[in-house]
């Protein structure tokens, strides 16, 4: 299989499992996706889907003593991540790729001032003194609009508010120039004017640095503001892919079409939390990933499940343009109203 | 950081104070009466009434306390009964081994503790951690008189290595002070080296598992810094914690310790002291002691402050 241009990332059936008492856990299930250069990708998908495990994955941060990636590929610029040396990895990681978690209030280290977390990355990566990656921390937090930069390099984690953590994680991130930029939930913890700025910021230095984002999230709200393409994952498994205004427009999965009726609607949107709700509005619940799933890994909670769609899986069909999805009836979903 | 510290060091006051009325009392209150003792065996009742009133024992309890506390405030902790040598004096003679001897002791547990607890939670339950963590039940389980007896055994006797027991000051030249210092140390140290490793791997693992570790990775770092600074830091104040206890431990146990390797230090001087109810000296003893146990709390709280910038100071 040769690299299609301009993919910088090819991401092909993976499977990432862990040992737990209760049995392996599936957590990713046969997930392919390409990532396109300088392209914003969306993840979405339910709580526990395995929106997070995919990205580790990417990075290969499983943790090694429970998880493995058990089988597929992943491609980046045309070499395979999977087999690569550990020490290989480590070069990548922070420099080509890196990754912004979901918890700002616990993903920087207490201990370290802001500009030392920052810094020590460039100065791993690009082999410059301290001197000058402290300087290059120092732009990079002016970068994120952090006021008075200079002086937060001094400062700790606790100092500072969630929002300002997130842009000190972004400008970490960010500090090596990558071509693959991981946002797992970058903004889920945050009250939504800052969760509205922080992905105005992403956006903006996107446009800067050309940066390829694959933007996790459960908010399909987020989704249509800030990417051009979405996967839309359900129980490990890949179940639609479309550009964004196709998803919208028609989507073709019944569970697709269940998150966007999930949405909250936007006059409602700010709850007395300043938070959007979780989507969980779906009825019925998530399968247990420690048993094979044989059918659709959504027929128990699908209105049109036939017989069929419980004992054989649905594979992608090519709706036509980048539009594909993972249903039997699609057809019967297309002529229904959405 | 400087007021905080100073601050510290005067909230100690009020614990020394304390401290100081409780040894007063206890041995006022102690059976026997100095006086007896220090006027010899078969004193008449006048030459034991000559020497209370030597003493100022026969005064108010009251201004006996003022007289004692105005001494001290001055640095005079009085004269040994048996000697009529000043206890300052008599202590500050003895100080220096057993100073040598616990920062010895110390450091050997320290300098083995750390880097075998951060392996051990490294290679969490792979086969080095077991071995390791092995080692240090064993290590924890053995007596220190025992061990102390096994290696005097093997590098002093069999293999004629290192002295069986004594101590050289350090004014004799650094090797033979060191030379003696091994053994007990060694000996002194494997329980304490056991029991820092152990909460060493335990405070590592906790820390290992957090959010920041797995962004520290994800920066693509070399393991050495993951664990030494990101982890071991996070790590430390449960690790400092255990070492303090550890000090204040072995600063009770010199009186042991010094009897098994014939040290002549602060312990030696305690059991002779207490033995001819010596009474100023055991006053001065106690003092001193509460004070080094307090000295080292404040320097590990202090420590802290270092360590963890979310503690307020
Ligand atoms: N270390 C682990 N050990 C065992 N199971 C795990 C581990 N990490 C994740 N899982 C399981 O894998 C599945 C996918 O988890 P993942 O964190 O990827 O979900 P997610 O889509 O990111 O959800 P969320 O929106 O809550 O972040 C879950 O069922 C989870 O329980
Ligand atoms: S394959 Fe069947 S169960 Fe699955 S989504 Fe389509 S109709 Fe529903
Ligand atoms: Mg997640």
């Amino acid at each position: 299989m040769s690299v299609a241009v301009g993919n910088i990332l090819e991401v092909r059936n993976l499977q990432t499992q862990f040992n737990t008492l209760d049995g392996v856990v599936r957590a990713v299930d046969g997930v392919s996706f390409d990532l396109a250069r300088g392209e914003t990708l969306g993840i979405v998908g339910e709580s526990g889907c395995g929106k997070s495990v995919t990205a580790l994955s990417i990075l290969r941060l499983i943790p090694p003593e429970t998880g493995r990636i058990a089988a597929g590929s992943i491609k980046f610029e045309g070499e395979e991540l999977t087999t690569l040396g550990e020490e290989a990895m480590k070069r990548l990681r922070g420099h080509r790729i890196s990754m912004i978690f979901q918890e700002p209030m616990t993903s920087l280290n207490p201990v370290l001032t802001v500009g030392t977390q920052i810094a020590e990355n460039v100065v791993r990566h690009m082999a410059v003194p301290w001197r000058a990656a402290r300087e290059r921390a120092f732009e990079m937090l002016d970068l994120v609009r952090i006021a008075d930069a200079r002086r937060r390099l001094d400062e700790y984690p606790h100092q500072l508010s969630g929002g300002m953590r997130q842009r000190v994680m972004i400008a970490m991130a960010l500090s090596c120039d990558p071509q693959v930029l991981i946002a797992d939930e970058p903004t889920t913890a945050l009250d939504v004017t800052i969760q509205a700025q922080i992905l105005q910021l992403m956006l903006e230095l996107k446009e800067k640095t050309g940066t390829a984002i694959v933007l996790i999230t459960h908010d399909l709200g987020v989704v249509a503001e800030t990417t051009e393409r979405v996967v839309v994952m359900y129980a490990g498994r890949k179940v639609e892919e479309a550009p964004v205004e196709a998803l919208f427009d028609e989507p073709l999965h019944p569970y697709t079409r269940g998150l966007m009726r999930a949405i909250p609607r936007l006059d409602v949107e700010a709850d007395a939390a300043g938070t959007r709700p979780r989507l969980q509005e779906i009825p019925g619940l998530v399968p247990r990933l420690t048993q094979p799933i044989p059918g659709c890994a959504f027929a128990p909670r699908c209105g049109f499940a036939t017989g069929r769609c419980a004992v054989d899986p649905p594979p992608l069909i090519d709706a036509g343009a980048g539009h594909t999805v993972a249903c039997w009836e699609v057809e019967r979903v297309r002529a229904s109203a959405p | 950081m400087t007021a905080y510290i100073v601050r510290r060091l005067f909230a100690t006051l009020p614990v020394m104070a304390v401290v100081a009325l409780f040894v007063f009392f206890l041995l006022r209150f102690a059976p026997g009466d100095p006086a007896a003792i220090i006027a010899g065996e078969d004193a008449t009742a006048e030459a034991i009434a000559a020497v209370r009133a030597k003493l100022g024992l026969d005064r108010p309890m009251v201004e006996q306390f003022f007289v004692w506390i105005l001494q001290l405030a001055q640095g005079d902790m009085g004269v040994s009964i048996f000697s009529n040598l000043a206890v300052t004096r008599l202590i500050s003679q003895r100080v220096e081994p057993t100073v040598a001897l616990t920062l010895s002791t110390l450091f050997v547990a320290v300098a083995l503790a750390i880097p075998i607890g951060v392996v051990a939670a490294w290679k969490a339950r792979k086969l080095v951690d077991r071995l390791v963590m092995g080692f240090a039940v064993l290590g924890f389980a053995m007596p220190g008189f025992v061990l102390a007896y096994i290696l005097i055994y093997f590098f002093a006797v069999q293999w004629q290595l290192l002295p069986v027991q004594g101590y050289r000051p350090i004014g004799e030249g650094l090797w033979p002070f060191v030379e003696c210092l091994i053994l007990p140390s060694v000996a002194l140290g494997v329980t304490y080296m056991a029991l820092i490793a152990r909460i060493t791997r335990a405070s590592m693992l906790e820390v290992l598992a957090q959010d920041y570790i797995r962004t520290a990775n994800a920066k693509g770092l070399a393991t050495d810094r993951v664990l030494l600074l990101h982890a071991l830091k996070n790590a430390a104040v449960p690790i400092i914690t255990v070492i303090g206890i550890g000090i204040a431990l072995l600063i009770s146990g010199v009186v042991i310790t010094e009897t098994v390797f014939n040290i002549p230090g602060l312990g030696r001087l305690t059991v002779d002291a207490v033995l001819k109810r010596d009474y100023p000296v055991v006053q001065g003893l106690i003092l001193v002691f509460a004070a080094a146990k307090v000295l080292v709390n404040l320097i590990i709280d202090i420590s802290y402050a270092f360590l963890d910038p979310r503690i307020r100071y």
